[in-house]
């Protein structure tokens, strides 16, 4: 076996053996370029893979469904009536009075004060959308049977969080914010529920920002 | 006679016609077209393969394998083992028959349908009422699809049964294992196409099931679905998906999978040959059966019986029929979503916890990889079912717990909601017309009818549907937090030929004495068609 550049085979060319007693044959130089080739060749077509998935790709907004909804508080059901649903902006807005706050199956963990949250409508499961049963006095979802309080909280099912919410403002007549949601848990999750101050008028609700649920596992709801 | 030419031009049939006669020269070069299609019988070889003579030698009939296209995938001969029903049933030629069947009937659908939100269940509705056997099409192309997973399902069975993907046919089995996980995922875009709620939900839950994945997800739900949610790109992309990228991959396997099965040849039943020997490719002469002309016109006779079948099944008032929810909602998910029923174990497993270990890694990495695996797994070299205990009950095993998680993975189990909207959903079902819209439009006569005095009713129809109305309504009063509970269907005339029927369920809280009510509403025309004209 000669090299590329017909120089004579150097000391060892045939090869140290192996542990079989085979000989192995060095890397020539012709091999290395095959190999440097085939390798370039390889990153061409993994930039390619990459360029595909980045063309396919869909290019939207966030929360293009919805968009900002102002909505006046006159419209915000009283407290601990059923929650009311807004299908354009896929949230439900619901008012925690006390019966919320104290419901024997509410867990734990998540406390909130009563007040005002916009729920997103999409179960955190698998994407259906869950839908507000009376007589249950609950959320269920449809698809693999997730069920949440009004609350957001999940109590059962296979859910692995409670129900996200959307970002909402108190606006006052000249549009000054009063009070908005914050995360009550680490991890900027489990919005706080919101209390109307005086000389509001509106509720501004961001489709385009959603925080999360808090995590919530156990059987029958919390962590 | 010769007529002088000049020679300019070189013509063999000319000089043929010339020397031969034009009888004898035609004759000739009819046999020399023949010989050449078919890669080499003639006309007398064609005839006596037709008539049963012996082969000649050298034997012509072994051509074609050797030098056509086609019949280079086919082997020159079987065993005779191999030459009835068992122990193949011929299972992986139904397979390809069915592929080769949702090609055609999938070609014939694309000329009438646009993958266009705007359009699509309006092109299901032309299909069904105006396009000549465009519901046939639709209904055979359903259908066979359906029957192509059981038949792909039945195939693997059998051939794990039989210990066929044991050495030297393990490449075969692994390409076989993506085959079948490639027609589960051919079937599975295919339901988004018609644009109904059936489509856009069990997709959505599919894409859900995606985006579970860690680190790329959400990359792998938004690539599917196009958006955040389902919707014209969505429905593009899963056309695109259905019928151009998995039935390119598909065929590609499928000829490697053909390939493999003709190089190692078929196994032989388990018990004819020592364990850990293949004697597949070393047929004695005695228990030959050539291909042609016994293979070839009993496959054939095969296709022809079951286009038959094919055509008879979607046919006539008893035939399959393939459902048609309504019009695809982005914003109502209807009660009792479910997967397609190949999928229901999965459906089933995702009610037990973590959307990723049950509806991702458990699923298709862990079950569909074994499946892929298992010869380079269990490679035990004997193929008597004596040997095989472990395996066979492994087997035997996943098959019933497959079954319990299917089960699992119907409304059934664990999604069950409030009795009152269970109780309406019986007569008003959200994923199937149910027995109210499929009721005859003059059996409803206009009236307020309580379920508990079905018997009063004043048609059977109307007496039927309460039944079942009050049956269901048991459950809620069995249940504590209903008092009194009826059920009443009101049915009004709207306008004309139009019916109004209001479902309703009213029930007094025995604790605080209010009263509660729920109840949906149908409107029935006279020319409604929910059961497509049965």
């Amino acid at each position: 076996m000669t090299d590329a550049e017909g120089q004579p085979p150097e000391e060892g060319q045939a090869g140290a053996l192996d542990n079989l007693g085979v000989a192995t044959p060095e890397l020539t130089r012709r091999e290395f370029l095959y190999y440097l080739w085939a390798s370039s060749m390889a990153v061409f077509l993994a930039g390619v893979g990459g360029v595909t998935i980045w063309f396919a790709l869909p290019r939207f907004r966030e929360g293009e469904f919805g968009g900002v909804f102002t909505i006046s508080i006159d419209d915000i059901p009283a407290p601990d009536t059923d929650p009311k649903e807004f299908a354009e902006g896929r949230f439900w807005l619901v008012n925690l009075g006390d019966e919320a706050v104290n419901d024997p199956r509410q867990p734990e963990e998540y406390t909130f004060d009563p007040g005002i949250r916009v729920l997103f409508k999409v179960c955190v499961h698998l994407g259906c959308l869950y839908k507000w049963v009376d007589v249950n006095d609950r959320f269920e979802c449809p698809c693999h049977g997730s069920k949440y309080l009004k609350s957001a909280s999940r109590i059962g099912g296979p859910a692995n969080r409670n129900l996200d919410q959307f970002l909402m403002q108190v606006i006052d007549v000249s549009g000054n914010v009063l009070t908005q949601t914050e995360a009550t848990w680490p991890g900027d999750r489990e919005g706080s529920t919101l209390s109307i101050p005086a000389g509001a008028v509106a509720l501004r609700i961001d489709t385009g920002s959603r925080m999360n649920g808090a995590p919530n596992t156990a059987a029958a709801g919390g962590t | 006679m010769r007529i002088p030419r000049p020679k300019i031009l070189s013509l063999p049939f000319l000089d043929d016609i010339e020397e031969k006669g034009v009888v004898k020269a035609s004759t000739d070069l009819a046999d020399d077209v023949v010989t050449r299609v078919t890669s080499g019988l003639n006309i007398t070889d064609i005839r006596g393969v037709l008539r049963g003579d012996p082969a000649v030698r050298p034997n012509p009939r072994l051509t074609p394998h050797a030098e056509g296209f086609w019949l280079h995938m086919k082997p020159t001969y079987y065993n005779n083992l191999m030459d009835g029903l068992y122990p193949t049933f011929r299972l992986g030629w139904l397979a390809t028959f069915f592929l080769v069947w949702e090609t055609l009937t999938g070609l014939y659908l694309m000329i009438f349908y646009t993958p266009s939100p705007l359009v699509a269940y309006e092109n299901m509705l032309n299909i069904l009422s105006n396009v000549p056997f465009g519901r046939w099409m639709r209904d055979t192309h359903k259908l066979g699809g359906e029957l192509m997973v059981l038949v792909v399902v039945f195939h693997m069975v059998r051939t794990y049964i039989t210990g066929s993907y044991k050495r030297p046919r393990q490449f075969t089995w692994a390409t076989g294992g993506i085959l079948l996980i490639l027609t589960l995922f051919v079937s599975f875009f295919g339901y988004l196409l018609p644009w109904d709620q059936l489509s856009l939900w069990a997709v959505t839950i599919g894409a859900s099931t995606a985006e579970a994945t860690p680190f790329i997800g959400r990359e792998a739900d938004l690539l599917m679905r196009g958006g955040p949610e389902i919707g014209a790109n969505g429905l593009l992309r899963a056309y695109l998906i259905h019928v151009i990228l998995i039935p390119i991959i598909m065929f590609i396997f499928l000829g490697i999978h053909y390939y493999k099965v003709i190089l190692h040849g078929h196994s032989l039943p388990p018990g004819v040959e020592e364990p850990g020997v293949d004697t597949a490719r070393k047929v004695p002469m005695n228990v030959r059966t050539y291909f042609m002309p016994k293979i070839l016109t009993r496959e054939l006779v095969y296709v022809a019986g079951l286009t038959l079948i094919m055509l008879v099944a979607s046919a006539f008032t008893l035939g399959y029929h393939a459902p048609l929810e309504p019009h695809a909602d982005n914003l109502v998910t209807p009660l009792h979503t479910t997967s397609p029923w190949y999928f229901l174990w999965i459906q089933g497993m995702m009610k037990l916890g973590d959307k990723f270990i049950f509806g991702a890694l458990i699923p298709f990495g862990i079950v569909f990889g074994t499946i892929v695996a298992w010869p380079y797994i269990e490679v035990g070299r004997n193929r008597r079912y004596g040997k095989r205990r472990i395996g066979l009950s492994i087997a035997a095993s996943s098959i019933v717990l497959a079954a319990i998680l299917t089960y699992m993975g119907t409304p059934w189990f664990g999604v069950e909601t409030s009795p009152d909207q269970e109780a309406i959903a019986i007569l008003l079902p959200q994923t199937s017309p149910g027995p109210l819209r499929l009721a005859d439009w003059n059996d409803i006569p206009f009236g307020t009818y309580s379920a508990s005095e079905w018997e009063s009713a004043p048609t059977r129809t109307t007496s039927k549907l309460l039944k079942m109305f009050d049956r269901e309504l048991d459950h809620a009063r069995d249940n504590p937090i209903y008092g009194d509970v009826e059920g009443f269907m009101v049915v009004e005339d709207w306008q004309s030929d139009l019916k109004k029927i209001t479902v309703r369920v009213v029930w007094v809280d025995p604790e605080t004495g209010t009263p509660g009510e729920f109840s949906e509403i149908f409107f029935f025309h006279r020319d409604s068609d929910y059961g497509q004209g049965e």
